[in-house]
């Protein structure tokens, strides 16, 4: 058996590993942009091979996997998805774990989300305003002075998001300012090399509470839930500075987090269902692949959808997998088959933890943080009990050279989290870059004082929404305006 | 004593002048005798600082002016003390504002050392070379001509500072959480004693101080200084005051028709003491003009001034009735006696003065605005000979074990020097 795995991260490195441990013995093949040494590994160790490529490029990926003539194609990261790899792929007869272009939508455009979100009324869905000229877009944030997110309307690799809640009039020029100019970086920064999608820019209504991502898989019938995992996208401690791609997550002891309950985990995965459902009506196509819930539990709504993922999490896709006991190509063929209703998803109870290990000039100067030679004893980091994924390095002449996002991760699992916590932290000494460069990673992702503050704002959120439940107001916006009167938006 | 605040915006859109113009207002509290702002912008220092309270300091003209992402402030009880403090080494500057106090030396001599320092060595290295030369009680942020923040804490956290952040945009120090409050920021967590914190665009980077010796927090800090919304060193103020209250009614009970809390810090004492006893709590005075916090005025002559424009009897609270009269200290006596005259000539029938806090016996090394000793009053008199000089009919001090109670610390954990007269360094 042979699979082509998409992509070059430690995400691609979690899934390579996945194959590796099936009883099916799958060779690996892999199309990379950086060659990244974990997933290198692994398709050598297979007796598989990989090829440097552009994994966005569909026609270059479905001619890789037909001269391979491989069983299926497992496409790891959003861009590809958009490029419409997966279409490129089923349309010359491989099957692909991947959504359809018209399905990546979902995550793709942020606003064609939202949405389907109000047309399908798939609860935990956020107002919003999608915008394609400048112009309308700062009359909208000059009239309106309110707590906003301001994110380009397509993923930008998880760049360019903008939160600033606004509610001490005293200081809403300054912060109107900084929308604005914001709103201008959109436009002519993070949307620049984006022609894909018409709308420029999404403004919605800031919500607050813990976030947690939750994966699914998903066949076009069956939607699968996975355990939930938190990503903290702070760069420095305490949730403190620029907002990068996520500097490490948690995982829980079994299926959820310690501050999230059964039942919200329960209705997060209706609100996932819900909106593969949309989608596929919208389409017409079925979801054959990774979805993911990037959620917040919200005073609004409890469990609300924040972004969609078409694909794993990266690093939270690592937290989950490394568990997965469930053969990995048997829930390959179960989605191709449409069968996954029959599949038993089965994971190891560990709480697991990821810090990642960026450059110093990470997250908004990567030119800096690019082209750093790294240095990893990987041997070391397995005696302490943790293990690397490897991410943004590439391979060159035998050596790894940082590519300007996080350099690697280092996972550990444990009992609780704080344990495996203390493993990683254990490890971080084992990564340096040779040049006397700066690496930097969050000490406090998994420490007990870190949950305690998700617990007592899950806390206050969920009075409040349950609140709103009882009241029968859960995710409705009621005004009065003089002279109007009561009105809902 | 100062209160300080300082803001990094790790977004250049940021303009953070009117952050830090209100976060000094949520630290008004902690100095009302001067006022200053320090940004910068471009390799260049913007700064303005002038007497008077931070509202009265600057004006729409001064805030825009005042350019930049990352900035910092203070609030003063001195009037001389124009903070932040302006140094230079060769062609190198800093800014830098300080509040508390070193045993030998001045924030001047802090600052230069500083810059000297941050120099020969990296900037968090600096700090806790620094500090390590000057024994004191005290908290700084300071901020380079490379545009890095550095905040730290004394060895022994006598002086309180807190850290936080808004949205992925601002890192935040400040003296107390009010500040970070005012400014909708969230509060991470307090500084440790011994901490440096540096914050530069890439980085926040903590370190402590190897020879850290055991904490000795100012007790103080909780019966007057800090904001009742507050929390320091991880207690809440609030709470501290309410159990305050709950031990001055345990301690020496008299018999009463009302309880009065002398503003604005000693009412929630005198809410926790009604309901411990069931003597109602009335509001005795009303204010007029801004919260003056006479304690820490410079002058007597201001003092008196002070109260008597602040505290305006309301005659229905007291008219005819035993009062109890709580307030949080007594430093010289002169505003306790005018405020149980004052109540008296409004035909209040008896007056009991109750303390909430030992009485204050010894200077403070550590900044704290407290008068020479030959002119605190709870050093020369007994508490029987101050109520006749006051005019009141009986007059107690919360006990030592009351307040420690009340703070929930060991007494070897906290600075109780103006109490006591000794001091933990």
């Amino acid at each position: 058996m042979k699979v082509l795995l998409v992509g070059d991260g430690s995400r691609e490195q979690a899934i390579a590993e996945a194959f590796s441990r099936s009883v099916k013995q799958p060779r690996v093949y892999s199309i990379m942009k950086l060659i990244n040494p974990g997933v290198a590994r692994i398709c050598k160790s297979t007796a598989g091979g990989f090829k440097r490529g552009e994994p966005t490029d569909p026609v270059q990926v479905a001619d890789y996997a037909e001269s391979l003539n491989v069983d299926f194609v497992f496409v790891g990261p959003e861009e590809p998805l958009f490029h419409g790899v997966a279409d490129e792929v089923e349309r010359r007869g491989i099957c692909c774990i991947g959504a359809k272009r018209a399905l990546a939508e979902i995550e793709m455009s942020k606003a064609f989300m939202r949405r389907l979100m109000w047309k399908y009324e798939v609860p935990g869905r956020l107002r919003f305003k999608a915008f394609r000229n400048i112009e309308d877009a700062i009359a909208y944030i000059n009239e309106y002075a309110e707590s906003l997110a301001i994110k380009p309307a397509r993923q930008a690799g998880g760049k360019g998001v903008k939160v600033i809640a606004d509610l001490q009039a005293y200081l809403s020029k300054e912060k109107r300012d900084v929308k604005t100019k914001h709103a201008v970086a959109v436009f002519e920064k993070y949307m620049s090399e984006y022609s894909d999608i018409e709308d420029r820019i999404l403004l919605e209504e800031k919500v607050e509470g813990p976030e947690y991502t939750l994966h699914c898989f998903c066949d076009g019938r069956t939607v699968l839930p996975m355990p939930l995992v938190q990503d903290n996208k702070h760069a420095f401690n305490e949730d403190i500075g620029p907002e990068t791609g996520g500097m490490g997550s948690i995982k829980g002891r079994g299926s959820t987090l310690p501050f999230i309950t059964m039942e919200e985990y329960n209705s997060s995965v209706e609100i996932v269902r819900k909106l593969v459902e949309a989608v596929q009506k919208e389409s017409n196509e079925e979801y054959k692949g990774v979805v993911a819930g990037q959620m917040m539990l919200t005073d609004k709504w409890g469990p609300t959808i924040i972004e969609m993922y078409s694909r794993f999490g990266q690093p939270e896709g690592e937290n989950i997998l490394p568990l997965l006991e469930t053969d990995i190509v048997e829930i390959c063929e179960a989605i191709a088959s449409q069968s996954l209703a029959k599949v038993k998803l089965k994971f190891r109870e560990e709480a697991t933890v990821i810090k990642c290990l960026a450059p110093r000039g990470y997250p908004d100067h990567r030119e800096l943080a690019k082209g750093h030679p790294i240095w990893v004893d990987e041997k070391a980091i397995e005696k302490i009990g943790g293990k690397v994924f490897w991410s943004s390095v590439d391979t060159v002449d035998g050596s790894y050279v940082t590519g300007g996002s996080r350099a690697c991760e280092i996972y550990a699992e444990s009992e609780t989290i704080e344990e495996a916590s203390e493993i990683v932290e254990k490890c971080i000494p084992y990564v340096k870059l040779l040049d006397g460069w700066e690496l930097f990673y969050r000490s406090d992702i998994g420490s007990l004082s870190l949950l305690e503050k998700r617990r007592r704002l899950a806390e206050i959120v969920r009075e409040i929404y349950q609140y709103r439940e009882k009241k029968n107001i859960l995710g409705r916006t009621i005004d009065w305006i003089p002279g109007r009167g009561r009105i809902e938006v | 004593m100062s209160g300080l605040i300082g803001i990094f915006a790790f977004d250049e859109n940021w303009t953070v002048s009117r952050f830090l113009y209100y976060g000094l207002m949520g630290l008004q509290h902690r100095g009302q005798e001067s006022a200053g702002i320090a940004t910068f912008q471009e390799n260049k220092f913007y700064r303005k600082a002038c007497k008077g309270l931070a509202e009265e300091a600057f004006k729409e003209e001064d805030l825009q002016e005042l350019k930049g992402n990352i900035g910092c402030g203070s609030v003063s009880t001195n009037p001389d003390l124009l903070q932040p403090l302006l140094v230079k080494n060769n062609d190198r500057s800093m800014v830098l504002v300080f509040s508390g106090a070193l045993v030998d030396g001045n924030p001047e001599d802090f600052g230069s050392a500083l810059i000297r320092e941050s120099l020969r060595s990296d900037l968090d290295q600096a700090a806790l070379t620094v500090m390590e030369k000057f024994k004191g009680g005290y908290s700084f942020i300071a901020l380079t001509d490379g545009g890095c923040m550095v905040s730290g804490r004394d060895p022994m956290g006598i002086r309180p500072l807190c850290v936080g952040g808004l949205g992925f945009d601002l890192a935040v120090f400040a003296s107390e959480s009010s500040a970070l409050d005012v400014i909708g920021s969230d509060l991470s967590r307090e500084v440790e004693p011994g901490e440096v914190i540096t914050t530069e665009l890439f980085s926040v980077k903590r370190t402590l101080l190897h020879s850290r010796s055991k904490t000795a927090y100012c007790s103080f800090e909780y019966v007057y200084y800090a904001r009742p919304d507050s929390v320091v060193n991880g207690i809440p103020v609030y709470d501290v005051r309410r159990r305050i209250g709950l031990f001055l009614a345990k301690e020496n009970p008299v018999e009463a028709d009302v309880v009065i809390g002398v503003p604005e810090t000693a009412v929630p004492f005198a809410m926790a003491y009604s309901q411990a006893t069931g003597i109602s709590v009335e509001m005795g005075f009303v204010r007029t003009g801004r919260s003056v916090r006479t304690a820490i005025k410079p002058t007597q002559f201001e003092r008196l001034v002070g109260v008597q424009l602040k505290l305006n009897p309301i005659q229905t609270s007291v008219k005819g009735k035993r009062v109890i009269l709580i307030d949080d200290s007594v430093v010289r006596g002169t505003t306790l006696r005018n405020t149980v005259y004052i109540l008296r000539k409004k035909g209040a029938k008896e007056v009991h003065v109750k303390i909430g806090s030992p009485a204050i016996v010894a200077r403070c090394p550590y900044g704290a605005t407290v008068p020479p000793e030959d002119e605190l009053i709870g050093r020369a008199l007994t508490s029987d000979e101050i109520a006749q000089v006051v005019g009141a009919d009986s007059f107690s001090y919360l006990s030592m074990s009351g307040l420690l109670e009340a703070i929930g610390l060991s007494r070897n954990r906290l600075c109780l020097g103006c109490f006591t007269g000794e001091y933990p360094v």
